[in-house]
């Protein structure tokens, strides 16, 4: 449990992180003359709380295998699309257009959220493999 | 072959130290010889029980209640139990890296990342384990020693 809710806080960090970059960039393509109140700092944190949720589905007392991650990963994608159309549209109503670019955009930070912890796991285990070395050096010279 | 002994400070660590023209079976049969002496475990493998070397394991792994021991090509199962297992080796350069595996850190070459927190130690064999995201904090401890 403690390392579900470790990896759900890096997430949100990461999400908030990229939605801010997301919105400057879509906000500088589509609609450069908008002008926001202090209230749109909330929107990234909010969003990305709201994206942790369907972490949820990921929690499991026993071990995945690859296939179940890949299948609850898959599962836990089309619940943040939802959530994220039923948070933005649920009082402007549907709009097909921007339902495809609201779902495009949360499958680009899905990724790119799971590029970035995937390149951190990668440091890890590098790092890792170096104290593995040192490790087998010390052992080597005291067997 | 000569053999000479000399004894040390009790405040020095005990070695023994080979000297030969090159590594052939007589000296790898000697080297066999003093791994044995340095710990074995019980196994059985179609029905015949074997003394296996604590050197020669690779990995533990508990499947279904049962209990089994990998050497570089062989499997072995035991009557212990991974816990009692994991109470024996931890002194040793053994590490519980899941609920279900311990693994020689003597034998992994090198780590990666693997889907969803989790890392795949490769072995000298080529053969694959996974370290738990929950173990992971442990390994990293044991590997500093």
């Amino acid at each position: 449990m403690r390392e579900h809710i470790k990896e759900s806080l890096s997430s949100f960090f990461i999400i908030t992180a990229l939605i801010n970059i997301a919105m400057f960039v879509l906000g500088t393509i589509y609609r450069p003359e908008q002008r926001f109140g202090y209230e749109v700092f909330i929107y990234p944190p909010l969003n990305a709380a709201l994206s942790c949720i369907p972490h949820l589905v990921m929690f499991s007392k026993k071990e995945l295998t690859i296939k179940q991650v890949i299948i609850r990963k898959t599962i836990q994608l089309v619940l943040i699309i939802a959530i994220m159309l039923a948070f933005i549209m649920g009082d402007s109503g549907f709009d097909a257009k921007v339902a495809a670019g609201i779902s495009v955009s949360v499958v680009i930070i899905f990724i790119a959220v799971h590029i970035i912890q995937w390149y951190l796991d990668l440091r890890t285990a590098e790092k890792m493999t170096e104290d593995l070395k040192t490790y087998l050096a010390k052992s080597e010279t005291s067997v | 072959m000569e053999i000479k002994i000399r004894k040390i400070g009790s405040d020095e660590q005990e070695y023994i130290e080979i000297g030969c023209h090159k590594t052939d079976e007589r000296i790898n049969e000697i080297v066999r010889f003093l791994r044995s002496r340095q710990g074995t475990v019980d196994g059985t493998k179609e029905d015949i029980q074997y003394q296996i070397p604590l050197t020669d394991i690779f990995y533990i792994e508990s499947v279904d209640d049962r209990t089994f021991i990998y050497l570089e090509k062989d499997c072995y199962e035991s009557r212990r139990r991974l816990c009692e297992f994991e109470g024996i080796l931890s002194s040793r350069s053994f590490v519980r890296i899941s609920k279900s595996v311990i693994v020689d850190l003597m034998k992994v070459v090198a780590i990666r990342p693997a889907l969803n927190g989790r890392f795949l130690c490769r072995l000298t064999n080529g053969e694959e384990v996974m370290i738990s995201r929950k173990y992971v904090p442990d390994f990293k401890e044991k590997l500093k020693g």
